[in-house]
């Protein structure tokens, strides 16, 4: 089939506005949050109900042909982007919440629905969707399926995994398949947690069945204020070897704290500081303040100058704010912002910090942190401006040697943003070419075809069985 | 064919792990895989040659109490990470049934999990990564040892409840917690006609408690733990001092609460007799004294059933001592349920197939092939349809 006759069949299904050809209608999805890679997709179509969606896969099934999807496009690996001719398939009209279940405290709900729409539909219920990307009020449920994705709050109550119970999935081969049990247990492989993270490679999330959380009784949110990234540092490996577990530990170093406080979402911190940490700490009433008390102890045996409990939710909410728009305050600064994501053993924070210090002066650039420290999951942000080639390039080779750092301190490459296109270069510094295989071949058991959202994830030619094939290798680079 | 001890020299690393497996590649011997033996019994019968006991592959390999992350080698029994994470106050906060000497690989490759599940989740959420040798004796890893991670594809995940067919696992990383300030236990008499249950189980759910266990036990299993001899729920709470303290208050206002020792959990982790069945049936939580009545109307017959059931999970599980002549017909029955009834362990003659779904099914076989294209690695286990 042709281009033409392919976008006739397509909208044969969807209708003609759901199909996008025009290059200049295709803009929008040339790229996700990652704003350094862009590409125009040949194709975007945006099925209108379930129903279309699997009349749309099946299509491109019988015409071999790859497609990516694509939710509120958030991403920050470049994951959503189109390589080759690809067809985007925007979720962005699946966005019901299909029932929800207060006892069970599950819900069920369409792959194109917004995050945050799903804790607000369960509060009524006294209930929420524990997983809070800072993105949450615009990434939807299937990119979080996608990603894993956390947040600042999956400290205490784990990521996306922990959260999802079954999933309908749609697989390349447009055959439906129901992985996990909502209600009960499961059987067999853990074919639901292989789903969850496989970056659109595996298929298509139709219908996500998760679990609710009650709220808390009671929140106590904490501020923290350091003349030190260190010291700052020093009291969270306190905190987290203490065995308090903070629903949220989150770290800002003194540039971001500058971004912040000089954007509409200043949240009162404290402009001189050089590190704050948001603590929060929730669960039953009856001994909170016991905790709280505690940390407060830690913080300031660690150097804090000023440990603050926000006194109403109002309070708390300005303090949140300042955090959850820290990126787009520090957009501001700079025309473009690449963000990293890596994770390392809670105990080398202070030492990690530093050499991400080291390295950015040495390379000559401005890194910005902003992340889920009780984690260990780094947010190294570098502003700049791409059209000034020598600093594009320091800020490559800066971001090389953080990466390496993380990993020789026993780290990963990825925390919660994913692989897509964007860490393929640094998977083998992590993986084996026989562990790299293992996945490719995972891989191919969901999608033998590799049309599910081809080149991400798993560069190809570091595999063992890529690297052995001597006709492969004289191709091009490759990947899965 | 059945299993017959090992011949060769005993496993102590991940090369020789290698070594066992291209030997029986080579000889097309498959391996039945064994911890300490604790499930040689359970599962559906492998048809293997010979034995990889991995045994002799113990040790703590790398331990970070301020990162609250362990990875020891496969065949270290739970016990001795407990005594370890024991002396700096912290815990694998996994209490899967059988012996405490059952080992952390045959733990995570069962994916078994206990009463904490209640409050900690199953061995998926809580290891951190692993290393494994897969059927074409190739070592792989999954994740990392770090609490958060999302590179790649999720091995770990995949060959956690594998029960071995998808590779040998030598290495775990698992997340560890505090141990709590203060624990205690408490048995609440219940009646378990399911109306009063439910109300029970209702209160329970909105009260200011938050316990890190609530099993319901039948009056057998609750006399076995000098519990008394009607039904009870009991509960596990942990936290600090004030908080337990008033967690204490609310429990007693659910019913007639007495303080339970602290080993019954033990007690009930052990409890089984050896050789006996076990099958468990799971539903919605909401469902549970459905599914307990089921389950108590299917064991009637049998003499010394033991029930229990995880109430916030919406599972019981019915242990039913060996020789039991009723044994078969206390399965069928089970099996009648309209949720899912998962059979833990049966005398060979007993098992049935799970429930199917041709694409899942096709899937799971694929994925065998790919980990395993010789089966090699505990063959039938699992019992895939060719
Ligand atoms: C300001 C900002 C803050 C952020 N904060 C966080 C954070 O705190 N924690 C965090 O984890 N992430 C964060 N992110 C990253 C991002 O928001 C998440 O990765 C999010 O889950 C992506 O969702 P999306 O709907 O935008 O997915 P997209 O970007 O559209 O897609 C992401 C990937 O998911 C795939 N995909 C989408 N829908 C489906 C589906 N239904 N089935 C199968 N595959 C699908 C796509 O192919 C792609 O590979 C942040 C991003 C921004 C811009």
């Amino acid at each position: 089939m042709n281009r033409d006759a392919l976008v006739a069949a397509l909208r044969e299904i969807v209708g003609a506005r759901g199909v996008l050809t025009r290059p200049s209608e295709l803009l929008a999805y040339s790229a996700d949050g990652l704003p350094t890679y862009r590409k125009v997709p040949p194709l975007a179509v945006f099925p209108g109900s379930r129903e279309e969606l699997i009349r749309v896969v099946r299509l491109l099934a019988a015409e071999h042909h790859p497609f990516v999807p694509r939710g509120a496009g958030t991403g920050l690996s470049a994951g959503a982007l189109a390589e080759g001719d690809a067809v985007v398939i925007g979720l962005n009209r699946l966005t019901q919440i299909l029932s929800i279940d207060p006892v069970n405290r599950l819900a069920v709900v369409e792959p194109g629905a917004v995050n945050l729409t799903l804790t607000r539909a369960a509060t009524p219920y006294g209930l929420h969707y524990a997983p809070d990307p800072s993105s949450q009020s615009a990434c939807t449920i299937g990119g979080n399926v996608a990603e894993n994705s956390g947040g600042p709050h999956c400290l205490k109550y784990g990521v996306t995994l922990n959260h999802v119970v079954a999933i309908t999935a749609i697989l390349a081969s447009g055959e439906l398949v129901t992985l996990g049990n909502a209600a009960g247990e499961s059987e067999g492989y853990d074919l639901l947690g292989a789903f969850i993270g496989s970056e659109g490679c595996f298929g298509i999330a139709v219908d996500v069945t998760v679990r609710l959380t009650p709220n808390p009784e009671a929140v106590r949110t904490m501020l923290a204020d350091f003349t030190s990234i260190e010291a700052g540092a020093r009291a969270t490996s306190a905190i987290i070897a203490s065995g308090i577990v903070p629903a949220a530990l989150e770290m800002m170093d003194g540039p971001t704290i500058r971004a912040v406080e000089a954007s509409i979402y200043a949240a009162g911190y404290p402009a001189d500081a050089d590190a704050v940490l948001l603590i929060e700490l929730d669960g039953l009433a009856a001994g909170l303040d016991a905790d709280v008390r505690l940390v407060e102890r830690l913080c300031r045996d660690a150097g804090a100058r000023d440990v603050r409990i926000a006194r109403d939710e109002a309070e708390r909410a300005r303090l949140w704010q300042g955090r959850k728009k820290a990126f787009g305050a520090m957009g501001r600064v700079a025309p473009d912002l690449v963000v990293q994501d890596a994770v390392i053993p809670r105990t080398r924070l202070p030492d990690v910090l530093r050499t991400i210090h080291a390295i950015a002066e040495r390379w000559g650039i401005q890194v910005c942190n902003v992340f889920h420290a009780g984690d260990g999951n780094l947010h190294p942000n570098i502003g700049f401006d791409s059209r000034n080639a020598d600093e594009a390039d320091r800020v490559h080779h800066a971001m090389r040697e953080i990466m390496r750092a993380c990993v020789e301190a026993g780290g990963t490459i990825t925390g919660e943003h994913g692989v897509g296109l964007d860490k393929l270069e640094y998977m083998p510094l992590i993986f084996s070419p026989d562990s790299l295989d293992a996945q490719c071949r995972l891989r191919t058991v969901f999608d033998p075809e590799r049309r599910a959202n081809p080149g991400k994830v798993v560069p190809v030619h570091a595999c063992r069985e890529w690297t052995m094939a001597p006709a492969a290798r004289a191709s091009r680079v490759e990947v899965a | 064919m059945t299993a017959t001890t090992g011949t060769a020299t005993p496993v102590r690393t991940t090369a020789d792990v290698v070594e066992r497996v291209r030997e029986a590649v080579a000889r097309a011997t498959p391996l039945r895989i064994v911890g300490r033996g604790g499930w040689l019994d359970a599962g559906h019968p492998v048809r293997a040659a010979h034995v990889l006991a991995l045994d002799g592959l113990t040790g703590i390999v790398d331990y970070t109490p301020g990162d609250l992350t362990l990875t020891a080698r496969a065949g270290t029994p739970l016990a001795e990470i407990a005594r370890a994470t024991m002396a700096e106050r912290q815990w694998l906060a996994l209490d899967p049934f059988g012996s405490p000497h059952g080992t952390l690989g045959a733990t995570v490759a069962t994916a078994s999990a206990g009463p904490l599940a209640h409050a900690f989740g199953t061995p998926r959420d809580n290891v951190l990564g692993l290393e494994a040798v897969t059927g074409d004796a190739r070592v792989i890893r999954g994740g990392g040892r770090v609490v958060k991670n999302v590179a790649g594809f999720d091995l770990t995940r995949l060959l956690t409840g594998s029960w071995g067919t998808l590779g040998v696992i030598t290495e775990v990383t698992v997340r560890l917690r505090a141990l709590p300030e203060v624990e205690e236990s408490w048995a609440i008499a219940t009646p378990d006609d399911p109306p009063t249950l439910d109300a029970l189980l209702a209160r329970l759910r909105t009260a200011s408690v938050a316990p890190l266990a609530a099993e319901l036990l039948n009056p057998a299993l609750a006399a076995r733990l000098a519990l008394g001899d009607r039904p009870v729920l009991l509960l596990r709470l942990g936290a600090n001092a004030e908080s337990v303290r008033a967690q204490r208050e609310q429990v007693a206002m659910l019913g007639d609460a007495r303080p339970a020792p602290s080993e019954v959990w033990s007690a009930l982790r052990e409890c089984e007799p050896p050789g006996a069945a076990v099958l468990r049936c799971s539903a919605l939580p909401s469902r549970l004294p459905e599914t307990w009545a089921l389950a108590c109307r299917s064991t009637h017959a049998v003499p010394d059933a033991l029930l229990h059931a995880s109430v916030g999970r919406g599972i019981v599980r019915c242990i039913i001592p060996p020789g039991a002549l009723t044994l078969g017909d206390a399965i069928r029955a089970l099996r009648a349920f309209d949720g899912t009834v998962i059979a833990e362990r049966l005398p060979a003659e007993h098992w049935f197939p799970s429930k199917s779904d041709p694409v899942r099914d096709r899937l799971a076989r694929d994925v065998a092939r790919a980990f395993d294209p010789h089966r090699v690695l505990n063959p039938g286990i699992l019992e895939l349809a060719p």
